[in-house]
């Protein structure tokens, strides 16, 4: 049986018990059949959740002023926004992954301090909640707002779930009864409310819970967090008077493994956190590290675990806590997403200087289009348009202050609007961004890498294509560097400039960095966010003068990689060469690139490139992983 | 009001309390800027500063909360209670910790017009805003990054006059804002601007930890507080109340506490070695230093506390220098050991 929708239905159920000390589910899944039934579930469950919707401005989400009742009545009358509303219960955000920054991080520091300030101020309300955020973003585009996935504790992907997925009797049953629309559902929900302030996680299993998020990479205490909190409610669910193996299983399943970094060790060797990133070596007894497997291999998974852990201070094997936490290691990997490389793929790539808005272009305010932002004062010229709400909710209040020189004018029923009472529409519009292709075609690259780097850039290319990106080819070899491709959308030039890209030559370094960087700032002007992809083993051997000499041109790049730097631009140094090169990681340092070793040995992380992309076809699969 | 986490259930994140306690020793450091992953409990640490701080003298019926010893009356509320004639009478406050919300606008910042009394009396009033509330307090932003920036000039502006001036809608109105400045952010979803990071005093880098006891204390101490809030404060009480008599008692010693002119000396070749813009970093480094000697009891301020705060007092003062990229933890450690000595 697949566990995920049986988890998937578990974490429902926890949720509408504990809505505000779960903080809510981030559900990563297309629109579809599943998530329609997990929905209407929830419908039955919660008859009449509230909907938060896409383009709401801070005004409605925090509450404010009530233009209509301030009119009628005379005095400022405040109405609770959309987050004092949600108090104690579920709000729905349909599309997180399009929710603006703005809105993502009210939501978020609402969550925190379960608090909210009304927007034109007054007392703060109580809003403690959970959201169900529901994520529709593909493998290849920007998901939600990291400060707001991190706050909610429980992570959910029902990507690769097919139709026919089942769920146990015992959740279904359960569901059930707490759907039932007698007074039955609510006295139930209460005893379960009631059982779980009795329950405790004992000291071993919440040793065994933060020992594996440890493994796992979870930076985070809000992961483990929630995993403590969501095993007690799963335990009150089942009736049961104390928490079991099972529920710490199906807890750390929706808490800790969706937040993994890395794949966990056993427990003596915690890997430092500086390895976070990294792939970890396979082990010498298995073949096919585990991450490779498409599909989760339930059977396969506990040989990796198997090796008697031991650690330092307790020789004895047996011992009560390492069991626990080989067994909650084994639960939790019983579901391991499909996808989970694709997630660590995606984890590093924000850790690209500029952060996680990188891949969908800055923001920047427009008056004109994009998600609005809380109107200001301002007059409506240059393009500005008037927030005619804004302005009379402005002017509302002040008419008594206006009157005796209304009235002399002979207006007295009129609303007087002062120029100070203008208020303009603001937006937040994401710019276009423009991946620059720096390719490596001399001597030292083309024996060895060309036609894997020209693979790997065929696979950024179709990620880049599927996000609207324009690209730019740049080639270098010989003592030259040339665009290839000029910016374009055009994934098929970019692919046929990418074949007519011979080998051979010195390494013109610096021609190349330097001609990158003017392409980058020239886009920039044009309003395109630039970012680099540099392809290259560093071994720059000519100088801008085109003569040779390693040393010149090495530091060459290096003053360029730090203009690039000091720019602010983004970019990715994929090095080429056949082990990672300490020149190679410099310059990216230097860069501040996010630097990515193309490794020939172990095709694990090409792999997950592949993975990340997944509809992209077998015959590179096989060329990359050479 | 939310319960906020006891400050002394706080685990691990030592230089972030010791920014804190340096703080609430002697406000005139500056503001903390405490920049992190996300979940290495930033926020919480900050929303517990309230338990440290002895409560405030205020003059009854001023909005601004004024401090009834200060000479000069300086906002318009205390003038016109003073115009009465009668002493002014005041009472003890907690120091105001404000948050101020992402969403917040402008007018709730700034202050606005008082829409009460505009529409039912038709009355020109001025309605304090937040950092009317933060006077003498602090001020607390999270995600200080993501702030707008209308916001963060006008932050900028009146955390360096430590006055508020309002003229909008017919209002002009300055009150006094003499508030600590408190951030708290991640430094990958934004930078901050220079101007705004040099309004902080100090800056403490937060990370979680990594020893897995701490990280099973501080989730046992976390589950327990949410389970139940009120019940874990009082559990902890008794050491909040300790940690503030404490403060009390270094606060009371500040004044005594001596810093020669050799130290002066040593902050300055730091400053200097480290090519920090203005005289602000060494008066922080002083005040701090002073602060922390009298934290810990000794009369004398010594290199030694020197070197305990100067990576807070300078870290986010370096000028970002193209050429090299070592962090700037590591530029102050290197300054350090030329000017101290290994």
């Amino acid at each position: 049986m697949n566990l995920a929708w049986d988890d998937a239905l578990w974490a429902l159920a926890a949720l509408h018990i504990d809505p505000v000390g779960l903080r809510g589910i981030w559900l990563r899944s297309p629109h579809g059949p599943v998530r329609d039934e997990w929905l209407t579930l929830l419908q039955h469950l919660r008859p009449g959740v509230r909907r938060l919707p896409n383009n709401i401005d801070s005004e409605r989400l925090l509450g404010g002023l009530d233009l209509s009742a301030t009119l009628n009545t005379g005095r400022p009358v405040t109405q609770a926004g959309l987050l004092a509303q949600s108090d104690q219960s579920l709000l729905l955000a349909p599309m997180a992954e399009r929710m603006a920054n703005e809105a993502a991080a009210i939501l978020a520091q609402v969550l925190d301090s379960g608090r909210v300030t009304p927007h034109g101020g007054g007392d703060t309300q109580d809003a403690r909640l959970g959201l169900i955020a529901l994520d529709e973003a593909l493998e290849d585009e920007p998901a939600m707002a990291e400060t707001l996935q991190e706050r909610l504790g429980i992570w959910l992907d029902l990507r690769h779930l097919g139709r026919q997925a089942q769920a146990s009797d015992e959740v279904l049953g359960l569901i059930g009864v707490l759907c039932s629309p007698d007074e039955e559902a609510d006295e139930e929900r209460q005893n379960i409310i009631r059982r779980l302030r009795t329950l405790r996680l004992n000291d071993e299993q919440i040793q065994a819970i933060t020992q594996m998020s440890q493994a796992m990479g979870i930076a985070s205490l809000r992961g483990p967090l929630a995993c403590v909190r969501l095993a007690c409610v799963l335990a009150a669910l089942r009736e049961s008077d104390e928490v079991q193996d099972q529920d710490l299983g199906r807890a750390a399943r929706l808490c800790l493994t969706p937040r993994a970094t890395q794949m966990p060790a056993p427990p003596e060797q915690e890997a430092p956190p500086e390895q976070a990133q990294e792939p970890l070596e396979p082990q010498p007894e298995t073949p096919e590290p585990p991450q490779d497997e498409p599909a989760p291999p339930d059977n396969e998974q506990p040989s990796d675990t198997e090796q008697p852990p031991d650690s330092p201070d307790s020789p004895e094997e047996d011992t009560p806590p390492q069991n626990m936490g080989e067994l909650l290691l084994e639960a939790a990997l019983a579901s391991l997403p499909p996808d989970v490389l694709a997630q660590l793929a995606q984890s590093s790539k924000t850790q690209i200087r500029g952060g996680g808005q990188s891949r969908s272009g800055d923001v920047r305010q427009s008056r004109s289009r994009g998600s609005p932002l809380p109107p200001r004062p301002g007059l409506p010229r240059q393009g500005a348009r008037l927030h005619v709400l804004a302005t009379l909710g402005h002017a509302a209040p002040r008419q008594k202050l206006r009157t005796p020189l209304a009235s002399s004018q002979g207006a007295a029923n009129r609303l007087a609007i002062r120029a100070e009472d203008f208020h303009i529409h603001r937006f937040a519009e994401r710019t276009q961004t423009c991946l620059i292709f720096a390719i490596d075609a001399s001597g030292s690259a083309a024996l060895h890498r060309l036609a894997e780097a020209k693979g790997a850039v065929e696979l950024l290319l179709a990620q880049s294509y599927a996000r609207r990106d324009q690209v730019c080819v740049v080639g270098f070899r010989g003592t030259q560097a040339e665009v290839l491709l000029p910016p374009t959308k055009s994934l098929v030039r970019a692919k046929r400039s990418l074949a007519g890209l011979l080998g051979g030559g010195g390494t013109p370094l610096p021609h190349a960095m330097k001609l990158a960087l003017e392409l980058a700032l020239q886009q920039r002007r044009l309003g395109v966010t630039p970012s680099l992809v540099m392809l290259c083993d560093g071994r720059a051997n000519v100088s801008l003068q085109g003569s040779g000499g390693r040393a010149q041109a090495f530091q060459e790049s290096l003053s360029l990689a730090n203009a690039w730097r000091s720019q602010g631009l983004q970019s990715i140094w994929i090095d080429t060469s056949a082990r990672p090169e300490p020149q190679a990681e410099q310059l990216a340092q230097a860069m501040g690139a996010h630097y990515v070793p193309l490794p020939q040995a172990n095709s694990q992380r090409m792999a997950q490139v592949v993975q990340a992309a997944p509809r992209h076809s077998e015959p590179d699969r096989a060329k990359l992983s050479n | 009001m939310a319960i906020p986490f006891p400050f002394s259930a706080i685990v691990g994140q030592d230089e972030m309390k010791l920014a804190i306690q340096i703080v609430a020793i002697d406000p005139k450091v500056g503001g903390i800027l405490a920049l992190g992953d996300r979940g290495t409990g930033k926020s919480t640490a900050v929303r517990a500063l309230a338990d440290l701080l002895p409560p405030l003298q205020v003059v009854v019926g001023c909005r601004y909360g004024c401090d009834p010893a200060s000479s000069g009356a300086t906002c318009s509320d205390c003038t016109s209670l003073k115009a009465t004639g009668k002493r002014p009478k005041t009472e003890t406050r907690p120091v105001p910790v404000v948050d101020l919300p992402l969403g917040a606008s402008e007018d709730r910042v700034v202050g606005a017009l008082d829409l009460e009394k505009a529409l039912s009396q038709g009355v020109k009033a001025f309605s304090p805003g937040l950092l009317a509330q933060a006077n003498r307090g602090f001020l607390y932003i999270d995600e200080v990054n993501l702030l707008e920036d209308h916001l963060v000039d006008l932050l900028i502006d009146v955390a360096a006059s430590g006055e508020n001036v309002v003229e909008r809608e017919g209002l002009s109105v300055r009150h006094p804002a003499r508030f600590v400045l408190v951030g708290s952010g991640n430094p990958e979803e934004g930078e901050l601007r220079p101007q705004l990071l040099d309004r902080f005093g100090l800056s403490v880098e937060v990370r979680t930890p990594q020893d897995i006891d701490q990280r099973i204390a501080v989730i046992k101490r976390r589950d327990a507080f949410e389970r139940d809030p009120q019940g874990f404060r009082d559990e902890w009480a008794t050491q909040n109340e300790g940690l503030r008599e404490h403060i009390l008692k270094a606060r009371k010693l500040l004044d005594k506490v001596k810093v020669g002119d050799d130290l002066l000396r040593l902050c300055a070749q730091l400053c200097q070695a480290l090519g920090t813009d203005g005289l602000r970093a060494e008066l922080t480094l002083m005040r701090a230093c002073r602060s922390l000697a009298a934290m810990q009891g000794h009369k004398a301020a010594t290199p030694a506390h020197l070197r305990t705060v100067a990576p807070m007092a300078l870290r986010h003062r370096l000028r970002r220098n193209p050429l090299d990229d070592t962090g700037s933890g590591t530029r102050v450690e290197r300054a350090l050991t030329e000017v101290l000595g290994a």
